[in-house]
């Protein structure tokens, strides 16, 4: 049985430590142009050639690639100036105890330069970059720079949340649960009685389990991703892992796309390398859906079929058959049951739903089909 | 030949008027604005000449009155040497009789009539004599009206008055009522002329009082004389048989030998004897009747064989050869035009050393360049004067670039044409200059859109025979050596307008770089002050200062072109 471990890491929002992280970065800005210097900024490039899979901690991480952005570089200058904006921006939010969104955060910096008619900022598009520069400068999270983005995603079992001024457990706020907030670092785990986290892609599933009352019965977490996991989300998985020992199982759509989603939480992903050791959670185990499912459990007869062009055939793969083929190459998925499962897939041309085991019947996925699974532990890695 | 000699004795006995009325069109009076152009052009060239051989700083001052319709008074006056009482009818009288109608020297005029033309001009137009005032800077000054005897081709004076000279005044000013001309400012008229004549010759202070009584100035810019052109032999490849045959009739010498040797310049006793044998070669191949041997034999010779020529027509050879011999002993005003013809045709067949070049006297790339200053005001202007060359195997010549660019100047290209200093105006597309000029690739000089570029080339051909299209000696033609040099010429001037502008280009590069960075500084410094509590305005001084550093070395590395692009790559 699926018990919690013991904590790896612990409760670590410091909002103290961004304030001098930010402030340790003006006090060198400053220095070099006090002593006459051309001042710079050492931000790790970003792209998929900047990123390497770590196979020792099975993490998606950043490369140590810096590109140096000068002030008296022409082509420099107006990052140069815009980094040092929001970095004011954010040292004021913190220090103030306030969160704003990315597009509060765009608006709030943007205002027409003295004497010309350019704008500090002219689009949000420049103002997230930006934002994703000082995350990988300085070593922290956007959250954790009191910046938020769009919240997707719920939560409902049996634990204990402090949250500010507010603690609840989030099986007792209805059906729908607590849904997950932009930023959650400041949030605390007041009490945890489940023994693990089930990861559901869809809120429909989710919303099945629930009122199944599965997460009473088998003591687990249901976390609704509602499709690919946000950032709270995924920085929640995380803690709940590494500061809670909790042990977490994804349940997905057998399909590329659910897969994917897996992958993400598990080993992070590229445009976050730089965070994924806050974000990912490598120990995460996956229940389903698979290949191996439709066979198992006769599910022949609700499966979908792949879309696009399969490898085989002119003009392919595309679609589906070339989403498999590329998770297939991916470092974290050099295993021998993920292999397999990625090769039925191609070999039969299906996809198959979490909902699909609605065919059976609606209580068949909460009472036989994952309770046996995650009992006799036939997950994959 | 016979028709041909007739033809010049002809030309010398002809009436003047009638010579006049003949050639108007080779004399410049064609046309209303060419022939006002003309008439200025004379007077002012004399004023020129006569200050630089007297070595006076030229004041030139024309001022063009309107009588009637078509019908203009023209006063030019100068500070020059002045004429002295009895050189008046020599000088403003007689056709063909300017001092430098048959020297070999480069000048101003080459037309050979000079004011003289301008008077007679005057004279069939509007029936009025010249009237002209002048002192040497003595104790008197002479007021003379100055008409041409058409019958005597002299000049005449109708009257004369002798004024005292309190102030020792010294100087020339001619009057000259004119019909049948027009004065318009456009680029074939007197304001164009002027101009163009100012700036060839920037040691001149010239003006001008248009019609309407407008001054304008164009103002000396520099303080030195130039040397007065020296006389040149001529070099045996640069004369035809009418130079020959004329300066026969000149000469001096005894002989046709000493006559050559004396008066042409490449000329040695050994030549002479080389020139015997030529012409005696000639002579044998010209009583050959088959053309195809004839032409053979030519060939043979222009590859230097003479002696065996020679030696194939065995004595018969030795016979011409004895005949071409006494022809060098006889005297030279007995030498028939067919014998200057041979001779001609002989310097054809020799070699000779390149003519000397000391009589070329070209402008001068300072002083180009102090013109084209002093009148155009451009930002940038070079100028090139190329060595003296040779062309059609004789006759030297030079050629002067001046370019002026940017500045006060419009935005289109302007050729200014000029040969021996006089500025051309008419039949700019036929001239070599022109087609030179469009020659270039502009573009690989950072000049995109000549026509639009604030751009204005000087072109001055200078020989002692420069080669016209046409007797109205207003465009140069294409010889081969003279397009080269043009272009050459023009080359070197456009790569230094290329550095320029490439250094232009990146100044203002960088005065855009330092906007640029001055205009995030509030920003970043407001920044700062919130990230590290230091005072905002004391940020800002560091960046400040920081950026003019930054700046302060990059114009001092901008004087050292090579290490500007180092710096660029870093």
């Amino acid at each position: 049985m699926l018990k919690r471990e013991m904590p790896k890491e612990r409760f670590a929002y410091d909002p103290q430590k961004v304030l001098r992280k930010l402030e340790e970065l003006g006090r060198e800005i400053l220095e070099e142009v006090r002593q006459g210097k051309n001042p710079y900024l050492d931000i790790p490039t970003r792209g998929l050639n900047n990123v390497y899979f770590d196979e020792v901690k099975r993490v998606i991480r950043m490369g140590n690639k810096l590109s140096r952005r000068y002030f008296l570089n022409v082509a420099h200058a107006r990052k140069f100036m815009q980094t040092l904006l929001i970095a004011a921006y954010v040292k004021r939010l913190v220090s103030e105890g306030k969160h704003a969104s990315l597009r509060e955060a765009y608006y709030a910096n943007k205002h027409t330069i003295p004497g010309t008619k350019e704008n500090t900022f002219e689009d949000q598009s420049e103002s997230d970059p930006v934002i994703e520069d000082l995350e990988r400068m300085l070593g922290v999270l956007r959250e954790e720079m009191h910046l938020t983005a769009d919240r997707r995603g719920y939560v409902y079992g049996d634990i204990t949340i402090r949250d500010g001024e507010d603690e609840f457990n989030t099986s007792k706020l209805g059906m729908g649960g607590w849904a997950v907030p932009g930023t959650v670092e400041h949030i605390q785990f007041v009490d945890i009685n489940v023994d693990y986290a089930l990861v559901v892609e869809t809120a429909a599933m989710a919303d099945r389990l629930i009122e199944e009352k599965f997460p009473k019965k088998e003591r687990a977490l249901i976390i609704a991703t509602q499709g690919q996991a946000s950032r709270g989300v995924r920085r929640l998985i995380h803690r709940l892992h590494y500061e809670e020992g909790l042990p977490i199982i994804v349940f997905t759509d057998g399909d590329p796309y659910g897969w994917y989603i897996y992958s993400t939480i598990k080993q992070g992903s590229i445009n976050l390398a730089y965070l994924s050791e806050k974000l990912a959670t490598p120990e995460a185990k996956f229940v389903g859906m698979t290949m191996d499912d439709i066979k198992k459990y006769g599910l022949e007869n609700v499966t979908e079929k792949l879309k696009g062009i399969p490898p085989n055939k002119k003009g392919g793969p595309t679609g589906d058959y070339k989403r498999i083929i590329e998770e297939m190459n991916y470092p974290w998925f050099q295993t021998k049951e993920w292999q397999r499962q990625l090769k039925l897939a191609l070999q039969w041309g299906v996809r198959i739903e979490q909902q699909a085991l609605a065919n059976k019947s609606l209580e068949f996925v909460a009472k036989k089909y994952l309770p046996e699974k995650i009992a006799n532990e036939e997950l994959l890695p | 030949m016979a028709k041909a000699k007739e033809l010049f004795k002809e030309f010398k006995i002809q009436s003047v008027s009638e010579f006049f009325r003949r050639n108007a069109a080779m004399l410049g009076y064609t046309g209303k604005i060419r022939s006002l152009t003309t008439v200025v052009h004379e007077a002012v060239t004399n004023s020129l000449d006569a200050c630089e051989e007297a070595g006076i700083l030229p004041y030139v001052r024309v001022e063009i009155e309107e009588l009637g319709k078509e019908h203009y008074k023209i006063i030019v006056e100068d500070n020059g040497p002045g004429i002295p009482e009895k050189f008046i009818t020599h000088v403003f009288g007689k056709m063909l009789a300017g001092t430098k109608a048959h020297r070999n020297i480069q000048s101003r005029g080459q037309q050979g009539i000079g004011i003289s033309g301008a008077v007679m001009f005057a004279q069939i137009t509007s029936g009025k004599a010249t009237r002209v005032i002048t002192s040497t800077g003595g104790d008197e000054i002479i007021e003379a009206w100055v008409k041409i005897d058409v019958e005597k081709n002299e000049g005449k004076i109708v009257k004369k008055i002798k004024h005292p000279n309190p102030t020792g005044w010294r100087g020339t000013r001619i009057e000259l009522e004119v019909k049948n001309v027009k004065y318009v400012r456009s680029k074939q008229g007197v304001f164009w002329y002027l101009k163009l004549t100012a700036i060839a010759n920037p040691h001149a202070h010239i003006e001008l009082i248009e019609p309407d009584g407008k001054l304008i100035v164009f103002p000396r810019s520099s303080e030195e004389v130039p040397k007065p052109p020296v006389e040149m032999k001529p070099h045996p490849r640069g004369v035809m048989t009418d130079d020959v045959y004329r300066m026969a009739k000149r000469t001096r010498k005894n002989t046709v030998k000493r006559f050559l040797i004396s008066e042409f310049s490449r000329i040695s006793d050994r030549k002479i004897d080389e020139l015997i044998k030529y012409i005696a070669a000639i002579r044998l191949i010209n009583s050959e009747e088959d053309k195809r041997i004839k032409d053979e034999l030519f060939e043979r010779l222009a590859k230097g064989e003479v002696d065996l020529i020679l030696r194939s027509y065995g004595r018969r050879a030795k016979k011409v050869i004895r005949e071409v011999q006494k022809l060098m002993d006889k005297p030279p005003e007995k030498l028939t035009w067919h014998e200057a013809e041979e001779i001609v045709e002989a310097f054809k067949y020799i070699k000779f050393l390149a003519p000397p070049t000391h009589g070329l006297r070209p402008i001068g790339e300072e002083n180009i360049v102090k013109g084209l200053t002093g009148i155009l005001k451009p930002e940038f202007v070079t100028a090139v004067t190329r060595p003296p060359k040779v062309y059609r195997g004789g006759i030297p010549f030079q050629v002067e670039i001046g370019l002026a660019y940017g500045g006060e100047l419009e935005s289109s290209f302007n050729l200014l044409r000029y040969a021996n200093r006089v500025p051309l105006l008419f039949d700019a597309g036929a001239c070599v200059t022109t087609t030179a000029a469009r020659s270039i690739d502009w573009k690989r000089y950072k000049v995109e859109d000549l026509d639009r570029a604030p751009l204005t080339l000087l072109i001055n051909v200078i020989s002692v025979h420069v080669p016209y299209t046409s007797t109205g000696k207003q465009s140069i033609a294409n010889e081969d050596e003279i397009y080269e040099e043009i272009r050459l010429a023009i080359m070197e001037a456009a790569r230094r307008l290329q550095t320029y502008l490439s250094g232009k280009h990146r100044k203002l590069y960088q005065v855009k770089r330092k906007k640029t960075l001055q205009k995030y500084v509030p920003e970043i410094a407001r920044a700062l002050s919130i990230l590290t509590g230091e005072p905002e305005e004391k940020v800002k001084e560091y960046f400040i200062s920081l950026i003019e550093r930054k700046f302060e070395t990059v114009e001092e590395t901008l004087e050292q072109p090579a290490e500007v692009e180092a710096d660029a790559e870093a």
